[in-house]
C-alpha cells in the first residue's frame, strides 16, 4: 500500500502551455515552536525557540530562521516544477521580516516570464511569503527550464 | 505595565523543564566574537557533509515536506533506495543551503549569536542523492554597510566528494551584529 502522501507530478503542475500571469497555489504552514527549535534548525541559537531570550534580544518572540520560509517555498516550486526545479535552476531569496512564533504563513507565486529555451521555456516566477495579516516576510524569483 | 514573559508562553513545561531550558541558554552565553570581527574577506572554509537518510527526513519534518522523493528510510521498513525521477531519493533542493551557514565561520569558535541570514541567491545545477557526502566550500568575498547595518557576503559551492559533480552555486549574505 502506498503511503497517503501527496506528490508532485513528476515534471510539475508547469507546462510549456503555462501562460505569464499563471498564479501557483502555495503552501500553508505554521511557525510551530517545537519544529523552531528542533536540533537541525535552530536549536543553536535561542533566539528561534526561547521567549525570554528574544525578548532580552528585543524581539517580540522567537523567529524562525530564514531558510524554514526558502524551504517552504521551494516545496511551492516543488510542486509546480517537478523534476526540472532540481536542474539548472535558481532560486533568489530576502527575507524582509521576522516570522515570529505562532505565525501562519502562506506562499505565493505567480509566472511572470517565459523565454524561449531549446524545445521549451525557461519560466520566471516571483515568490513571496506573507502571514495571516498580509505581512510579508520572504521575497524573491525563481528560473526555471520547462520543456528544454 | 511590563508583562513577565515566561520561558513557557508558548509551550507546555514543567517546573523542571523551565530550569533545564533556563541551564540550557545559559551555557550558550560564551564570550565570542561578532560575526563581523569573525570572518576575514577572502578566507575560504570547506567541510564535508555525509547526507545520510536520517538527516533528510530530520529536515523535512521540521518543514512538514512530506513528499516521498527525499525518503531514504521509512518507519517500519527502515532503510529504502527510494524513488524519485531521478531513480532512488533525493536530497530536498535547499537542504545544503541550510548548512552553509556552517561553514561561513570557523565552527570550533562560539557561534555570534544575534547574526541573521537575510538573502541567497542559489543555482541548483544537479539533484542530490539521498547518502551523497558533499563538499561545501565558502569564501568570504565582501564585507559592506548599508543603511548602518553591517554584511558579510559569501560565495559558496557543493560539490560531490566522489565525483566531483558541482550540485550548487549560492551568494548569500548574513547581517552582523
Amino acid at each position: 500500500m502506498n503511503p497517503p502522501y501527496q506528490t508532485a507530478p513528476s515534471q510539475g503542475l508547469i507546462t510549456v502551455e503555462t501562460p505569464i500571469g499563471y498564479e501557483l497555489e502555495g503552501v500553508k504552514k505554521k511557525a510551530a515552536i517545537q519544529l523552531m527549535g528542533s536540533r537541525l534548525w535552530g536549536r543553536f541559537n535561542p533566539n528561534h525557540w526561547d521567549p525570554v531570550y528574544a525578548h532580552q534580544t528585543g524581539l517580540a518572540a522567537p523567529i524562525q530562521t530564514g531558510e524554514m520560509s526558502s524551504a517552504y517555498i521551494s516545496e511551492m516550486c516543488v510542486n509546480y516544477f517537478g523534476a526540472n526545479f532540481f536542474k539548472n535552476a535558481r532560486f533568489v531569496c530576502k527575507y524582509v521580516a521576522s516570522t515570529l512564533a505562532n505565525e501562519v504563513i502562506t506562499t505565493y507565486g505567480v509566472v511572470k516570464e517565459k523565454t524561449p529555451k531549446g524545445s521549451g521555456f525557461r519560466f520566471k516566477v516571483e515568490f513571496w511569503a506573507s502571514n495571516d495579516e498580509g505581512q510579508t516576510k520572504t521575497i524573491g524569483w525563481t528560473e526555471v527550464d520547462v520543456g528544454v | 505595565m511590563t508583562t513577565e514573559i515566561r520561558t513557557d508562553s508558548l509551550r507546555p513545561m514543567t517546573n523542571l523543564q523551565i530550569q533545564q531550558t533556563r541551564e540550557f541558554v545559559t551555557s550558550l552565553d560564551e564570550v565570542c566574537q561578532t560575526y563581523w570581527d569573525m570572518v576575514n574577506v577572502g578566507e575560504v572554509l570547506s567541510r564535508e557533509l555525509h547526507i545520510t537518510p536520517e538527516l533528510v527526513i530530520l529536515y523535512a519534518d521540521a518543514v512538514e515536506d512530506y513528499n516521498p522523493w527525499y525518503e531514504g528510510w521509512r518507519m517500519n521498513t527502515w532503510y529504502i533506495p527510494g524513488e524519485s525521477p531521478f531513480g532512488g531519493a533525493i536530497v530536498p533542493p535547499l537542504l545544503v543551503s541550510h548548512f552553509v551557514l556552517s561553514v561561513q565561520f570557523d565552527h570550533t569558535k562560539p557561534f555570534a549569536i544575534g547574526s541573521i541570514h537575510t538573502y541567497h541567491d542559489t543555482e541548483i545545477f544537479e539533484p542530490i542523492p539521498v547518502g551523497a557526502t558533499v563538499r561545501i566550500s565558502a569564501k568570504a568575498i565582501d564585507k559592506f554597510i548599508k543603511r548602518e547595518r553591517r554584511y558579510v557576503r559569501h560565495e559558496v559551492t557543493v560539490e560531490d566528494v566522489g565525483s566531483g559533480v558541482l550540485y550548487m552555486r549560492e551568494t548569500r549574505d548574513i547581517l552582523s551584529l
